[in-house]
């Protein structure tokens, strides 16, 4: 890999992972565990419309890694990763047919997907269906978050235009 | 065209989601503080409201002629009557003559005359003591069910004899309730005198309703009864008792030795068709202990019973072995069938 | 795949106002007295809410302690032994959203009133 994306991919992983910690400190936004903005995909979602398929996978498995360690806080690792695979997977899907102008959608969905992957694993770790009660707030929550993150995504795209060439 | 699509979707999930939130709404439900218990009456259909009130009206009618302690009641003129005959309702006759005939078929198990050796315990005032050998001997030679006579609607109870329907009074009540909210067209109810059971029917959806036992212990629900149109009535010791130098004592009282039974049962279930027939076998079976409960179930033959011992074992009679469910949070419940 | 950006707006749209919907439901949804406490899948009480003492419940996970609280027919997770407190947070059960205390598997939930009635 050439050196200068090396860089901006590092660069890039470094911004997620400190709006991941920055995050980490915002009060609780509601008593349902996984209700968050999630901030840290924006980055995801911008390197989804402008990285390969592999090199938007490593930027992120390497947050979610190092966010865990930082938080101190191992046992949410298969919950970030569940969510964060499918979440990954549909926008990889999706970017295909999903134009530039209409990230924010992308983002949308795969706000819900992720909710999808970590409730699925909440489901499994705990062994009980009571979970599934916060179904419908993780839902309408990750369709608001996802929102709010795929217009700043956007943003940054729009600004960004032609200053990063790799 | 693709939107029309998603607001076709939309309007179904909205008017699924409201047909299922608003769907019990022919159920209604009456509350009443009766015979010392907090009860619940359950009805559906059109004539609920009217049922219920008619089951409210017969409880508080029957606690009237009933109750031991109010002085206007038919029970408390026969008890201080001076050992004449004094003239009561047929409801009071009738049940009085029943009790007695109970005290016959459980060989003395149930009597209903033990009401001063329950108040030298302490269990009527709530002053609770051990008695005295001496003192409970004394009593206990004005003690004996078969001493009452009924005769048409005069009740005879022999001067320095009490008695109170205490064990059979709630699952009577429960019965003519029962009746009375058939007469006004209910058609399924369940009614719940504060742990004596009574239902009409079966459930509005046709299944069998859900009976759940308490655990004697306090925790949760030991499993759970699936029954159609009966009365399910339980007894315990644990509901009313005390400790004293170590020793717990509890207001189940054997009638032969005027203290509390000490069979190895902790408590008794009853299911069958009359409530107070179930009532009256409830308390006995306790007093009797397992095997005499099962030499009875299977000379009397209509009856059911859930027996829990002390060592946390469960007799289900052979009848309703099949529909009883132990509940998850129980499952070091050891279950036996008595056949 | 469909190219249609406005269907995929729709689509967005779609899955919003399904899960406000189907919150509404679960916050509305009636619920009797009867309670299950279960750890790690495997149910440790049922209780009838309406029939219990205000009481204390203490229970360990691996070295870590939750006490759950009964008072006047509510119940609640009272203290944790976990990072976030979420559990705490929600406060009194009061619809189907459940209390789950997710590091210390435990869940606090209404049952399902399926008793139609109780005895002893």
């Amino acid at each position: 890999m050439k050196l200068k994306k090396l860089a901006v991919l590092a660069l890039l992983t470094a911004a997620s992972l400190i709006l991941f910690v920055i995050e980490l400190n915002f009060p609780t936004l509601a008593p349902v565990p996984g209700i968050k903005l999630g901030l840290a995909n924006i980055i995801t979602v911008y390197a989804v419309y402008s990285f390969t398929a592999g090199e938007t996978a490593m930027v992120l498995a390497v947050r979610i890694l190092l966010g865990a360690l930082i938080a101190g806080e191992p046992f949410t690792l298969i919950f970030s990763f569940s969510g964060g695979l499918l979440c990954l997977a549909g926008m990889l899907l999706l970017r295909k047919v999903i134009d530039k102008k209409h990230i924010w959608v992308c983002s949308v969905l795969g706000a819900v997907l992720h909710n999808v992957g970590q409730l699925t694993a909440a489901f499994f770790v705990m062994n009980t269906s009571a979970v599934l009660a916060y179904a419908p707030f993780l839902l309408a929550a990750g369709c608001l978050a996802g929102a709010l993150t795929g217009f700043a995504a956007q943003f940054v795209i729009s600004r960004l235009k032609g200053r990063i060439d790799i | 065209m693709v939107c029309k699509k998603v607001f076709g979707m939309l309007t179904a999930a909205a008017v699924l989601f409201c047909s299922c939130t608003l769907g019990e709404s022919s159920k209604k439900s009456g509350q009443l503080f009766a015979m010392d218990t907090y009860m619940t009456f359950t009805a559906w259909g059109e004539n609920a409201q009217a049922g219920i009130d008619a089951a409210s009206g017969r409880i508080v009618s029957l606690e009237k002629l009933l109750s031991v302690t109010d002085s206007g009641s038919e029970v408390f003129r026969a008890d201080h009557s001076g050992g004449k005959a004094v003239d009561v309702s047929p409801e009071t006759a009738w049940l009085a003559s029943f009790a007695v005939g109970m005290n016959t078929i459980t060989e003395g198990a149930l009597d209903i005359t033990l009401y001063p050796v329950l108040s030298e315990w302490g269990f009527t005032a709530e002053e609770y003591k051990v008695p005295d050998a001496d003192r409970l001997s004394e009593l206990l030679r004005n003690t004996g069910a078969q001493k009452i006579s009924v005769s048409g609607n005069k009740l005879t109870v022999p001067e320095g004899m009490m008695i109170d329907f205490g064990a059979v009074a709630k699952g009577y009540a429960a019965r003519l309730a029962a009746e009375d909210m058939k007469a006004a067209g209910v058609e399924a109810a369940v009614l719940d005198l504060g742990g004596n059971v009574q239902t009409v029917g079966r459930k509005p959806d046709g299944s069998d309703w859900k009976i759940g036992i308490r655990d004697p212990a306090g925790e949760g629900i030991i499993g759970t009864l699936s029954v159609g149109e009966c009365a399910v009535v339980t007894s315990g010791g644990y509901e009313r008792c005390f400790t004293s130098g170590g020793k717990t004592y509890h207001h189940i009282l054997d009638p032969a030795t005027g203290c509390p039974a000490e069979s190895g049962l902790v408590s008794v279930t009853v299911i069958g068709e009359k409530g107070e027939y179930c009532d009256a076998l409830s308390t006995a079976l306790f007093v009797l202990g397992a095997d005499k409960a099962r030499e009875l179930w299977k000379k009397l033959g209509d009856f059911e019973y859930a027996a829990l011992t002390d060592k946390n074992e469960l007799i289900l009679s052979k009848g309703i072995s099949e529909s009883f469910t132990p509940d998850e949070s129980h499952s070091s419940l050891k279950v036996t069938v008595a056949e | 795949m469909i190219r249609s950006q406005k269907f995929w707006i729709c689509v967005c749209a779609a899955v919003f106002a399904l899960s406000l919907i189907w919150c509404a439901a679960v916050l509305l949804a009636p619920h009797g007295d009867s309670v299950r406490i279960s750890q790690d899948g495997r149910v440790l009480y049922t209780l009838d809410l309406s029939k219990e003492k205000d009481r204390r419940i203490e229970v360990e996970y691996q070295g870590r302690k939750n006490i759950i609280e009964i008072k006047d027919g509510r119940i609640r997770m009272l203290e944790a032994d976990c990072p976030d407190h979420v559990c705490i947070h929600t406060g009194w059960l009061s619809s189907d959203i459940p209390i789950v205390c997710l590091p210390n598997r435990l869940v606090i939930e209404f049952a399902g009133s399926d008793l139609d009635a109780a005895v002893g």
